[in-house]
């Protein structure tokens, strides 16, 4: 009888949270409007992967379905910064049908519930994974300002990407340096020779080529602002392709 | 006509040649990507010997699939190089007060880079990884004039009886003198003097066994620093490109 309740009781809580997913479907759409308007999705968005976290009793951020939507979740909070006196205009038409698309893959993907394995119960993981995603939302918002560059040509728009992949950059190489002492404390070694690990070099020095590439003359401009969306690209291959196709020490 | 020197100067203090040897880095690594999964026999070891007894030992033997690695290597001591004189160089010029801080980090992101290639360096041909099993109760000798002794390993099951957690307890003796103990598990090594001591599994049938490994890393030290100093040095220039109108 207490197994039957409490199973009902988790159907009910799985619902909920399935209808709030929904929920988001429709509020994110009306920043489309106006940036600013993406507030209440955001909070939403806040308070369910607040309540993912309270009901698993763990970081919700294993597996794609949690870590799709915390990127979403970290896409939408860059827009909102970054477009907080925008109006409506390509910007908005760009990301958040780009934030949608990753929202809809959370949703579709499996949930893994339950607790985390035991060498995933480190703040160094937490930390590795939580600013590798804000990172990599900030390498989709540079992406989205290389598409102004090269559509609007306006100078503002390649400030902006490079002023986002800087942040970027110094989240991710914070986020590896967190991931580097977990793999000491985890595996005795702070770097394992694997796919998975190679293709985060890449996009450091990608990002690094990406930074200095600015600096050189011939590389400023469209090269430039195709770079940030090519970097983007090794971003989603990184992160998804990776741990589909490669075996690896990244694999929970 | 202008001499070796002075083309081999400019090359090194170019930031094409940065741009350039990262997008090399860039494709060799996306290959290395590539072929790492396809010949594991070869990639596998990597990780369980020191670098350079796996370039001596394996590498060497198969360069058709291990060429980009080497080339990886020619590649970011190429780097190296060129972000050493580069360096130097933005060094030499004359500093105003004014502008310390937006000189400086660029220098400190960049000594915190060679700190880390100098790492894997001294990783790669110093320090020892020793794996193996443990029974419960037994003593097994390490370098350095060490032993380990496995007193236990307690396992925690979960409501269907999955291991939510284990742990072992070790005794580390040196010269026949008790120096170091401790309990192992996920996260938690134990460490002596610069050698770590880890749990990476365990088995409880036929007879309790733990899986531990033993590493001594010099380059542990210097990849830590480099992390700090790349982190400090590209958090301030952050600071100062955004203060930047």
């Amino acid at each position: 009888m207490y197994h039957k309740q409490r199973h009902l009781g988790q159907s009910g809580c799985l619902l909920c949270l399935l209808s709030m997913e929904i929920a988001l479907f429709i509020l994110y759409p009306i920043a489309l409007y106006r940036p600013r308007m993406i507030l209440p999705a955001l909070g939403l968005h806040g308070v369910l992967i607040g309540a993912a976290a309270i009901q698993y009793g763990r970081i919700p951020l294993i597996g794609l379905h949690d870590t799709l939507g915390f990127l979403a979740f970290s896409i939408g909070a860059s827009f909102a910064i970054a477009g907080w006196n925008r109006k409506r205009g390509l910007f908005s038409y760009i990301t958040i049908p780009v934030l949608l698309v990753f929202l809809t893959g959370s949703v579709v993907s499996p949930v893994m519930a339950g607790p985390l394995p035991p060498v995933l119960k480190t703040i160094w993981f937490e930390l590795h994974v939580i600013l590798s995603f804000i990172a990599y939302a900030l390498f989709a918002l540079g992406a989205v300002f290389g598409v102004l560059s090269l559509a609007t040509k306006e100078r503002s728009a390649e400030t902006h990407q490079y002023r986002v992949v800087l942040l970027g950059y110094v989240l991710f190489s914070l986020a590896m340096f967190f991931g580097a002492i977990w793999a000491y404390l985890a595996w005795g070694t702070y770097w394992l020779w694997t796919p998975k690990e190679l293709w985060t070099t890449i996009v450091w020095l990608f990002y690094g080529l990406y930074l200095h590439a600015r600096l050189v003359q011939g590389w400023t401009g469209k090269p430039v602002a195709w770079m940030g969306i090519a970097g983007f690209v090794i971003v989603l291959f990184t992160y998804v392709g990776v741990g589909l196709l490669m075996k690896s020490s990244h694999e929970f | 006509m202008p001499s070796a020197a002075y083309l081999m100067k400019n090359f090194f203090l170019s930031l094409k040649t940065t741009v350039w040897t990262l997008l090399g880095l860039v494709v060799l690594f996306f290959i290395g990507s590539y072929l790492m999964p396809v010949h594991r026999n070869i990639f596998q070891p990597m990780n369980d010997l020191l670098l350079f007894q796996w370039v001596a030992g394996v590498a060497a033997e198969n360069p058709f699939q291990t060429w980009w690695f080497f080339l990886s290597l020619a590649a970011l001591v190429l780097l190296a190089i060129n972000t050493i004189v580069c360096s130097i160089q933005a060094i030499k010029i004359r500093w105003s007060r004014a502008d310390f801080l937006r000189r400086i980090s660029p220098q400190v992101v960049h000594a915190g880079f060679l700190f880390i290639l100098f790492a894997h360096l001294l990783g790669a041909a110093w320090g020892y990884k020793i794996s193996g099993g443990m029974l419960k109760g037994t003593f097994a000798r390490l370098p350095e004039n060490r032993a380990l002794y496995l007193r236990d390993i307690r396992v925690e099951a979960d409501d269907r009886g999955f291991p939510k957690d284990w742990s072992a307890d070790v005794l580390l003796f040196e010269n026949n003198e008790r120096v170091a103990m401790g309990t192992l598990g996920p996260n938690k090594p134990l460490f002596y003097q610069g050698a770590g001591i880890y749990l990476k599994s365990f088995e409880l049938d036929p007879r309790p066994v733990a899986l531990l490994m033993i590493t001594r890393d010099p380059g542990t030290a210097w990849a830590f620093t480099g992390g700090i100093l790349f982190v400090l040095g590209s958090a301030a220039l952050l600071v100062l490109k955004w203060k930047q109108r």
